[in-house]
């Protein structure tokens, strides 16, 4: 937290929070111990909103909570009111014509006693669109895929529909997904149609990574990251007394 | 003969770089451009083809990805040629209420080709739209950007 930033306040759910500024709704409800369902939402990712599970309503109004940064005081926010209850019982209804065996979604689903509606499940492919793939590939410093179409044609794939040539093979796309979709493999590396090779740590035999995504990452040791904190201690064990400076 | 072929592909490939590079030419090479830039070769080529695309991406460093996702998401930016001449069917509420669905049907079967398709020689192309905004005129087409209003299934044919 920075703590340079003014605070702001308000309620959610009755209760009094004082967050900084810019915080989001979901991270203020966290503070207060007051859990909103989530799921295209990651603590290491840019919020997307796309999943629209997290709404909470404030006056008449209902927002995403996690897409939501609180710039102003005064705020009442409620989190289990009944329009919030119908609101995401309705995307769930949506969100499970998508992925009618999602256990996360099932159980929810339970919660909010929601159910699929067989008028719009001509395509329940699994995939929630929730972007996470998409947003971890762009954090991890690549673009290889993207959200492509529109609608309910809109789907996840690379560009012409083709394996990704900017794909280091990092996995970070498939170990985002909350539905565990994306397929592929850590031994052979393999994803979105593409084979990578494995660097071995030449110490311990360790797989590191791609050589691609070492690239990327600007690592051009090729030892885990383990074997080469021992060799950067065993280097500075060996440094001359004198070249320590003591204070 | 399989020389040949690759050959002629090579120069058609040379040929859409080229008028790619041109029509890069004329806009600031920055990432804002890019839509205005595909609109630029939808005009020129009455499609995207890959080569463009790829070229796009590298020169407005814009990812392949994003690229391609930009691209395929506007109606009116495709993939494979349209058609020299377009005719566009509103499909709006109320040019659906006055009997656009009639029009469609009355074309389709007249043509011979669906909506989205073309006429095997490329000239003709039939499409429909969310809203032209024309309702008054309902219900309402156009040949290559000229409206045409109050259209009866005869009235269509002779849009043809």
């Amino acid at each position: 937290m920075d703590h340079t930033l003014p605070k702001v306040t308000g309620t959610i759910d009755g209760h009094e929070f004082e967050v900084c500024h810019g915080t989001t709704l979901l991270e203020a409800a966290k503070t207060l111990g007051i859990k909103i369902p989530t799921l295209c939402h990651h603590p290491g990712l840019p919020p997307d909103g796309n999943c629209r599970l997290c709404l909470v309503e404030t006056g008449d109004k209902l927002l995403a909570s996690c897409a939501f940064p609180i710039r102003a005081s005064g705020g009442v926010y409620l989190t289990h009111s009944p329009l919030v209850f119908e609101a995401r019982a309705f995307v769930l209804k949506l969100l499970l014509s998508r992925a009618p065996n999602n256990k996360e979604l099932l159980k929810l689903a339970e919660e909010y006693g929601a159910q699929a509606d067989p008028r719009l499940s001509d395509d329940p492919d699994g995939c929630l669109r929730c972007a996470r793939c998409v947003r971890a590939c762009q954090a991890a410093g690549s673009q290889a895929i993207a959200l492509i179409g529109r609608g309910r044609g809109r789907k996840v794939a690379g560009p012409f529909f083709e394996p990704p040539l900017d794909c280091v093979g990092c996995l970070a796309c498939a170990r985002s997904c909350p539905t565990g979709l994306i397929a592929c493999g850590e031994e052979p590396r393999v994803i979105w149609g593409r084979q990578f090779d494995l660097v071995k740590c030449p110490q311990c035999g360790r797989t590191v990574g791609t050589p691609e995504e070492l690239k990327r990452a600007g690592i051009t040791s090729w030892l885990c990251p383990d074997c080469r904190r021992r060799e950067y201690s065993q280097a500075l064990k060996n440094l001359p007394e004198a070249s320590f400076v003591r204070n | 003969m399989d020389s040949k072929e690759s050959m002629e592909s090579r120069e058609a490939k040379d040929s859409i770089k080229s008028q790619v590079e041109g029509l890069l030419g004329s806009r600031p090479r920055q990432a804002r451009h890019l839509l205005a830039v595909l609109q630029d070769i939808q005009a020129a080529f009455r499609y995207l083809p890959k080569e463009a695309l790829l070229m796009v991406s590298e020169k407005l460093e814009v990812s392949a990805a994003r690229v391609f996702a930009v691209a395929g998401f506007y109606k009116a930016l495709s993939f494979s040629p349209k058609a020299e001449r377009l005719l566009t069917v509103c499909q709006g509420t109320a040019c659906h209420l006055r009997g656009s669905e009639k029009l469609i049907q009355t074309l389709e079967s007249r043509l011979g080709f669906k909506i989205g398709q073309s006429s095997t020689d490329g000239r003709l192309g039939l499409e429909t739209v969310n809203c032209l905004g024309a309702c008054a005129l309902a219900p309402v087409a156009t040949v290559d950007g000229a409206v045409h209003g109050h259209l009866t299934p005869e009235k269509a044919l002779d849009l043809i």
